[in-house]
């Protein structure tokens, strides 16, 4: 019998982004689509930079 | 005939000469509107429902800023509010995105025909039940694909659902429909819409132009949109058939 996952998990390849006509186009991972100016682009980024380096600690302090 | 599409090709659902006569005869009304007019609010009472005869039809919600989704498209030879029958109510606009012709049937006559034809109201069931299938893909297509994945997905599913009414020949149908309706029902921009339309050009898969669309690589583009045409119940799959062996009406 095959196992059913229990819910989403979390996505451990990186979406990928790309610039075209001085827009940002994020297609994936699965189900993520978004057009961006590139200054929305650049502040998302810095803020799951941010929000990265968060989790990161959170893993080294046994916080999860 | 009004109700030539209608069920057309779908699985164990055709209507027999009875139940198309009776159907034939419980419509009121034949009209005709122009590309881009509401036709239904939500939250106005309906006392009937509406057969797409020719053209194609959007149901759709605003959000706060105006912005809007389409939530679903009818195609010719849909019974696009069948729901209101039982609900008389609709919880989403309607309107036109081409010019189109509907045939009006009023719910008493619905309500006859259940009296009559107990058969024919299981089959105007099977419609709403389609409907719903379809709304289960549009929720997998919005929730699980990318931005290619979505606009193969609606092409292979508007290819299949032309191709039983007998306007695909499956691989080329007419689609009047623009960049901006796809980003409607893709929850793209229409930049994001242009660029994916470009990307299936260059992989040679499929080729939107002039409101026409051609499908080079049917089973390339099924792929890319993770698309299994099971959930629409017709009794041909439209990648596996060549024009000539289209169904008959």
């Amino acid at each position: 019998m095959r196992s059913i996952p229990a819910g989403l998990e979390p996505e451990t390849e990186p979406g990928i982004a790309s610039a075209e006509g001085g827009l940002v186009f994020l297609d994936g991972p699965d189900g993520i689509a978004k057009t961006m100016t590139a200054d929305a682009a650049a502040r998302t980024g810095q803020s799951l930079i941010d929000a990265a380096a968060i989790a990161e600690a959170q893993r080294a302090n046994g916080d999860v | 005939m009004f109700t030539e599409r209608f069920l057309r090709d779908k699985r164990g659902a055709s209507l027999d000469t009875a139940e198309r006569t009776r159907l034939e005869a419980a419509i009121s009304e034949v009209k005709t509107f122009a590309a881009r007019k509401i036709i239904a609010r939500a939250g106005e009472p309906l006392d009937q429902s509406t057969l797409l005869v020719e053209g194609i039809m959007s149901r759709y919600l605003d959000d706060r800023n105006g912005l809007r989704q389409l939530v679903a498209i009818h195609l010719p030879g849909d019974f696009l509010d069948l729901h209101a029958f039982p609900l008389k109510v609709l919880d989403h606009d309607v309107a036109t995105l081409t010019p189109a012709t509907v045939a009006i049937v009023p719910h008493a006559e619905l309500e006859a025909i259940a009296e009559e034809m107990p058969q024919l109201v299981r089959k105007l069931w099977f419609v709403t039940l389609l409907d719903a299938a379809i709304h289960r893909a549009w929720l997998f297509r919005l929730g699980r694909l990318d931005a290619t994945g979505r606009v193969a997905h609606f092409l292979c599913e508007t290819n299949a659902r032309l191709f039983s009414a007998g306007l695909s020949d499956g691989r080329r149908f007419a689609l009047g429909l623009t960049q901006a309706d796809l980003a409607e029902i893709c929850g793209l921009t229409t930049v994001h819409v242009n660029r994916v339309m470009r990307q299936l050009r260059e992989e040679k898969l499929c080729i939107f132009r002039s409101s026409l669309v051609e499908i080079l690589d049917p089973a390339g583009l099924a792929a890319r949109g993770q698309f299994n045409p099971a959930y629409l119940y017709n009794n041909h799959d439209v990648e596996h058939l060549s024009s000539r062996q289209r169904p008959k009406s």
